[in-house]
């Protein structure tokens, strides 16, 4: 019994210990009122605003309140989950290249990225948990009876034992214990990691989908993964500096910004290496499929924005006009959803019933999908939660580096 | 249960059924896909493993009448299956068939009697006890006159009644009754249905035949598509084997239907040159000397005739494929390999309606170039088949004095009108509805009796066919659903669907005869009844009045029943005027007494005509099994999961008549001189008229069947518009392309008889100068909730034309302009 | 104990969709255009009036394949899908989340969501129905009008399946993705 209490007490300590600000309302409400922070803040309001609307409707209407058909069952949703975990994993990465890899010059965003890891994959559930038909069935079955051959199994598991390792390693890092966050954020990292190829592994084990069937998808979300928390990266300090960064930020900045050259590029090599066995290759149900995308806009809002962009401004101003890479990381962000949206929809393109199934209706072409107002509120939703997350974070947490 | 459950407890009340009330929900597309979401509410059901009750019935979903096994849970028809005992439908139900369930549940079905409340034509009605409603048809309301009053003011002409009768088997009990009237004014179906083929067949070979396509190793089908339009048991036999397994499929169709996709050639013939193709391969065969001569010069009249005729008016195939645009080398191969392959060869007579005007000579056509190959009552071949004998049920034809005669043109040997040669005992429906509103009629035709029949969807020319029903002062209206034309009723009399009630025994002759029966499955829901009840109540109530207006008018009938005094007896204590009463109710009781038509139940008729012929073994297996034929138990095997034996093959009726045609003479009649004065062809002939040709601008236009609605009768089936929302206008693609209509668009389709709205389907299995939608849609009846407005509606554009020799609708000699909408 | 199959002599199919009522019917699907458990394809003919191609516009009965080596029943991260004692692919509607995976995953489309349960639905052979109650053969085997569909028992060497597919030439859909169908076509 006394080791019991002994215990109980030591962790109640160990709590008690985690230096937390004392914050009110007031205090959350204290920020300057810059117009656009006032902006920034309505547009998050107005986002929560339309989380909840977005929810209701879903409580009252199912799936029907989505433009998710039986052909196209994932829709924006899948993509939004995707692009948040994605950025969770990203922001996991660059984290971890301080305090797991001992890069010493990006020690300064370990914590911030850390906690950003934390925030993003949180609304990444809070997204997927109104696309799940039955999220609280999947809680139970996933443990009493887990389909090991299933990689939404593996993702869905290992992304709840990843928030887990991350939540441990910020406890760690706010403690400034950098031995445990180092061990807790190495694991997490590897566990991050086997999550996010797993991700892609959802789509990669597809054989029936040749566009998305195969090793790409995993291997080249933990590329994509890594460009994404960069960007991020760029972002939260942008944010954190107002634009105006310290010799030691901009060292940080320069030398992820030449990282970020280096990602995009070997991203633009895969991407274009991709088409070309797509292409050329000639495969059926891949072949037209990959033709198809390269005449769609989103794919080219994802080249432009994602990789062109970036690309051409990191390595115009040898990677050292930061507040340009800022503007360009927003765009980035862009980018990286709609390469999100791409994914999603691309690998549902092709109907894999081709023929008529009634006389009146054209031939099944290509599956047409556009997100419904729902999904459309409830994905703006998972931002403003985001957003929000990481304000309170900001107010209740010192994300600055402590090690000058 | 007495009265028919409400839906409400009858949504409540089982836990089989899953009721779904799909709804619509009220959110902007962008919530989701309209398309989808936009269904009006339907119940599926659902079987469970729980103890049901299995009734043996008969379809009523189209005209075949398959057998089906009703699955009842809880007092609740949550399943039909096919019933594998009947011989003709061999174990199957088509898609009809299987919802015939939504027909049953349909909450727009007619549920009680109802009068006109409001003006004619607009569908108001108030619901009325049935004892009402019957007092409403003798004594009329202040909307409309009644029977007694029309009847007393015509003296009592029972010709002032018109009698309208769709397909059905209760069809004979609804003429019963209008014999039993005394009406001389009878149209049915027919003039839109079989007419001119079953007649055409009967003067050239005796019969409208049957077909064995079991045993066919050849088969033309030409302007009949058994894969879409089904019929038991044709469509089942012959695409088993197709596609090089037992029989070659020539499918000649201006459309290319499923029966051409199913098919082993098929030809797109010009609409309406048929008659030439078959006068091109009559060519060949006589030419090339194809035919069977020991069959010919047996079985043949003015064979010379024929022959020589065929051959110098030179129906060549070169002539031929100018005329119907195909290929002079099909033509030839046709006619060879058809004649090789003779007497297991069969041009399929088929079943459908008139087309052409040439449709007359076409059937003969056929019917001799079929029997050039000795084909005729025979296996492999057209087949006449056996038929089990049935009781009769007899009925009490009256004798009218002062009702006129059937308002026809008399002559010699036919009875026709100034459009057509012949009037058969069906009448030809839009001649005589074109006479009535021309006042032609030598009488006043003031009221009408309509059962199960909309003449309104299905009468070329529906403005003309409105102005008729207008004109009818009472119109009676029998049905089960509120058709387009039960809106134009005074009277509304709810019969129960075809589920709820015992019809007529039946029997269905062919190769492989039987006797089937429909069987009540569940009580009539509602207040509904079946006809014979129906006709019943309606009798007791009218029989006695219409009698008292006969003897006020009927000078014959007063001198039969006025006792004289010689009839006295000396020792009779009765007075005279005793006695005149006495025999007055002697002679209603005899003669005029309608309701003993109908005073027996359907079940006790049923029995009386199995049992008189069968036995009582017999009417037990109807009651049990819906079907019945001598050795039953014998013969009937189960041979594997789709295979059936019904008779052993020595047992089939391939041949009945020797081989020989079942005209008087036993020959096939090449030449019908008798026609010839009439201004008819004696023998099949092509004139200039008869060539395709369509103005600039214009589409002929094609209406036709599948396999998913009958006709206007299932227009409201949930299950049904879940296979198929709409009908949509065939155009050719690139036609269509030209004028910027794509799939979905709206097109207004309009000729000189109307118009009509209906979406576009342009493709390349129609010719560019030809158009075509399906029968059956466009309903403008607003209680049909599923049918209203849904689609277009081909008899609002069709004229009326009438093919010259039996005076049917002509469905395809209509030009249409299309516009985008 | 059984491993049923399905035996289909596509080209006697017309389309005349009697297959697919029957099965709404005998096992309670929403009525909707995305909700069916069975179907039959078609395609538009080829070429151009009046040379059209009849072979190209064949029809082709489809349903789940319930194959051997189901994707489905792999990638189901619950189980809820799953194989029965005769072979039948399952979804155990307890257990399913609808996380939609399936779906995606199935290479026939042969996978819906039922509004009922919000969860997915697929052809089982009409195994809480007709076979549960002793009958042996699917609603849409029974009403097929020109019999497309022989249904039985692949593990008795004596059935009607078994025969068949011993005596005639057929194939199966997508064979090449390794599913190994228990839906046999006959050519």
């Amino acid at each position: 019994m006394e080791t019991v209490a002994k215990k109980s007490s030591a962790i109640k300590e160990f709590i008690r210990s985690i230096p937390i600000n004392k914050i009110g309302v007031k205090d959350l409400l204290n920020f300057e009122k810059s117009p656009l922070n006032l902006f920034l803040a309505a547009l998050t309001l107005v986002f929560l605003g339309l989380f909840v609307v977005g929810v209701l409707i879903y409580l009252l209407h199912g799936h029907h309140a989505y433009n998710v058909t039986r052909e196209h069952p994932w829709g924006l949703l899948i993509a939004v989950y995707i692009f948040f975990v994605v950025s969770s994993t990203g922001l996991c990465i660059v984290g971890s290249l301080g305090d797991v890899f001992g890069f010493k010059d990006y020690m300064a965003i370990s914590k911030r990225a850390i906690f950003g890891s934390i925030v993003t994959i949180v609304a990444g559930f809070a997204v997927i948990a109104f696309e799940i038909g039955h999220p609280v069935t999947m809680m139970i079955y996933n443990v009493l009876t887990p389909g090991l051959t299933s990689a939404i199994w593996w993702m869905g598991t290992l992304y709840g034992l990843y928030l887990t390792f991350m939540v441990i390693e910020f406890v760690f890092l706010l403690k400034n214990d950098m031995k445990s966050a180092k061990i807790f954020g190495l694991v997490g990292l590897l566990v991050g990691l086997a999550a996010h190829s797993n991700l892609g592994g959802v789509f990669g084990f597809l054989n029936a989908r040749t566009i998305s069937n195969g090793v790409f998808y995993p291997t080249y979300f933990i590329l994509t993964a890594f460009i994404t928390g960069v960007f991020i990266a760029y972002i939260m300090m942008g944010f954190r500096y107002k634009l105006s960064f310290s010799k030691e930020i901009q060292t940080m900045l320069n030398g992820l910004a030449k990282i970020q050259a280096l990602l995009i590029s070997i991203l633009i090599f895969f991407v274009t290496w991709k088409f070309l066995t797509d292409v050329y290759g000639g495969m059926p149900n891949r072949a037209e499929v990959a033709v198809h995308i390269l005449g769609s806009w989103t794919f080219w809002a994802e080249v432009i924005l994602a990789m062109l962009i970036p690309l051409v401004i990191i390595l115009a101003s040898k990677a050292s006009a930061y507040r340009a890479i800022f503007f360009a990381s927003l765009s980035g962000m862009v980018g990286i959803f709609f390469m999100r949206y791409n994914l999603v929809h691309d690998t549902q393109l092709k109907p894999l019933q081709e023929m008529k199934i009634r006389e009146y209706q054209l031939t099944p072409e290509w599956v047409h999908y556009f997100p419904s107002a729902t999904e459309i509120m409830i994905s703006l939703g998972g931002l403003g939660l985001c957003l929000t997350l990481y304000y309170v974070g900001t107010k209740l947490f010192s994300l600055d580096s402590d090690h000058h | 249960m007495d009265v028919g459950i409400s839906r409400r407890r009858f949504l409540k009340g089982s836990a089989a059924l899953t009721v779904l009330g799909g709804g619509t929900i009220g959110l902007t597309p962008l919530l989701g896909n309209e398309e989808e979401h936009h269904e009006a509410a339907a119940i599926m059901t659902k079987t469970s493993t729980k103890e049901a009750k299995l009734v043996p019935t008969l379809c009523e979903m189209c005209v075949n009448k398959c057998a089906a096994i009703a699955r009842v849970e809880d007092g609740v028809v949550v399943k039909l299956d096919p019933n594998p005992l009947f011989p003709k439908s061999k174990n199957m139900l088509c898609p009809r068939g299987n919802a015939g369930i939504q027909a049953l549940y349909d909450t727009d079905r007619l549920k009680r009697p109802m009068i006109r409340t409001g003006e004619k034509g607009k569908g108001e009605f108030k619901e009325v006890s049935w004892e009402e409603a019957y007092d409403a048809i003798l004594n009329g309301t202040d909307k409309f006159p009644g029977m007694a009053k029309i009847l007393d003011e015509e003296e009592d002409n029972r010709s002032s009644f018109l009698f309208c009768a769709g397909e059905g088997m209760a069809e004979h009990t609804f003429k019963m009754f209008y014999e039993a009237f005394g009406s001389a004014n009878w149209l049915n179906h027919a003039s839109i249905c079989l007419q001119t083929v079953a007649s055409a067949y009967g003067v050239t070979m005796g019969a409208y035949p049957q077909v064995d396509f079991e045993n066919a190793e050849y088969v033309i089908m030409a302007g009949a598509n058994r894969a879409e339009a089904i019929v038991t048991p044709d469509t089942m036999d012959i695409f088993k084997r197709t596609k090089g397994r037992g029989t070659k499929l020539v499918c000649v169709d201006p459309r290319f239907t499923n029966t051409a996709a199913k098919a082993d050639k098929w030809l797109g013939i010009k609409p309406g040159t048929d008659l030439a193709f078959v006068l091109a391969l009559t060519y060949v065969t006589l030419d090339e000397e194809l035919y069977n001569k020991e069959y010919v010069a047996t079985h043949f009249n003015d064979f010379e005739l024929y022959r020589e005729h065929i051959l110098s008016k030179g129906y060549t195939p070169k002539w031929a494929a100018k005329i119907t645009g195909l290929k002079e080398s099909d033509i030839y191969e046709i006619a060879r390999e058809f004649m090789a392959h003779a007497p297991r060869a069969i041009y399929y007579p088929g079943r459908r309606s008139t087309f052409a005007k040439n449709d007359f000579q076409l059937r003969r056509a056929m019917a001799i170039f079929q029997a050039l190959g000795g084909g005729i009552d025979t296996k492999g071949g057209l087949v006449f088949g056996g038929k089990l004998a049935l009781g009769e049920h007899k009925g009490v034809v009256p004798m009218y004095y002062q009702a006129r005669e059937r308002a026809v043109n008399k002559n010699k040997q036919n009875d026709g009108y100034d459009h057509c040669v012949v009037v058969s005992g069906g009448g030809s429906w839009i001649a005589w509805r074109n006479r009535f509103l021309e006042n032609k009629m030598p009488y006043k035709v003031r009221g009408a009796f309509i059962y199960k029949h909309n003449p309104m969807q299905n009468m070329p020319n529906t403005e003309k066919t409105a102005q008729m029903l207008k004109k009818m002062e009472l119109v009676v209206a029998i049905d089960t659903m509120p058709s387009d034309t039960v809106m134009y009723a005074d009277v509304v009399l709810p019969e129960c669907t075809y589920l709820e009630r015992t019809d007529p025994v039946f029997s269905f002759g062919g190769v492989e005869p039987a006797i089937a029966q429909r069987n009540k499955v569940i009580e009539p829901m509602y207040d509904t009844k079946p006809l014979n009840e129906i006709l019943y109540g309606l009798t007791k109530k009218i029989s006695k009045p219409l009698f008292e207006i006969t003897k006020k008018h009927d000078m014959f009938l007063q001198d039969e029943i006025t006792a004289s005094e010689s009839e006295l007896d000396e020792n009779s204590t009765m007075t005279l005027a005793e006695l005149s009463k006495q025999k007055e109710e002697t002679m209603y009781a005899d003669e005029f007494d309608l309701t003993k038509v109908f005073e027996h139940s359907q079940e006790e008729v049923n029995e009386h005509m199995v049992a008189s012929k069968h036995g009582e073994e017999a009417v037990k297996k109807l009651k049990e099994h819906g079907i019945f034929y001598p050795n039953m138990d014998t013969y009937y095997k189960q041979l594997g999961e789709n295979e059936f034996q019904y008779y052993p093959e020595k047992e089939k009726s391939y041949s009945v008549n020797g081989g020989a045609p079942k005209t008087p003479t036993k020959k096939i009649e090449c030449n019908l001189a008798n026609l010839a004065s009439k201004g008819v062809d004696p023998m099949p002939t092509w004139r200039d008229e008869y060539n395709f040709k369509v103005p600039s601008g214009k589409f002929k236009l094609l209406t036709g069947r599948h396999a998913q609605f009958t006709q206007t009768g299932t227009s409201n089936n949930t299950a049904l518009h879940d296979l198929m929302h709409t009908n949509y206008i065939w155009i050719n693609e690139k036609v269509a392309k030209e004028q910027g209509i794509a799939f979905g668009d709206k097109v207004e389709v309009s000729s000189a008889s109307g118009k009509t709205i209906i979406r576009a389907y342009p493709t390349q299995k129609i010719a560019p100068d030809t158009v075509f939608f399906i029968h059956g849609f466009g309903e403008e009846s607003e209680r049909l909730t599923m049918a209203y407005k849904n689609g277009g509606c081909d008899n609002a554009v069709i004229e009326d034309n009438i093919e010259p020799v039996y005076g049917a609708a002509a469905m395809h000699e209509t030009n249409v302009e299309i516009r985008k909408v | 104990m059984a491993n049923y199959v399905m035996v289909l002599d596509y080209k006697n199919c017309i389309n005349c969709k009697a297959c697919e009522i029957a099965c709404k019917e005998e096992n309670g699907i929403l009525l909707g255009a995305d909700k069916h458990r069975i179907w039959v394809g078609s395609n538009n003919p080829k070429g151009e009036w009046p040379n059209l191609d009849i072979v190209s516009a064949s029809f082709l009965p489809s349903q789940c394949q319930q194959c051997e080596n189901a994707p489905c029943e792999d990638v189901c991260p619950t189980h809820a899908t799953y194989y029965d004692e005769n072979g039948v692919v399952q979804v155990d509607s307890d257990k399913c989340i609808l996380c939609s995976y399936c779906m995606v995953a199935c290479p026939y489309d042969a996978r819906y969501v039922d509004d009922r349960t919000t969860t997915v639905d697929k052809c089982t052979f009409c195994s809480d129905t007709r076979l549960a109650r002793g009958e042996v053969t699917t609603a849409c085997q029974n009403t097929c009008p020109t019999k497309v569909r022989t249904f039985g028992d692949i593990d008795d060497p004596d059935s009607e399946v078994s025969e068949l597919l011993r005596t005639r030439e057929h194939f199966s859909l997508k064979s090449n993705l390794g599913t190994k169908p228990k839906l046999f076509y006959l050519t």
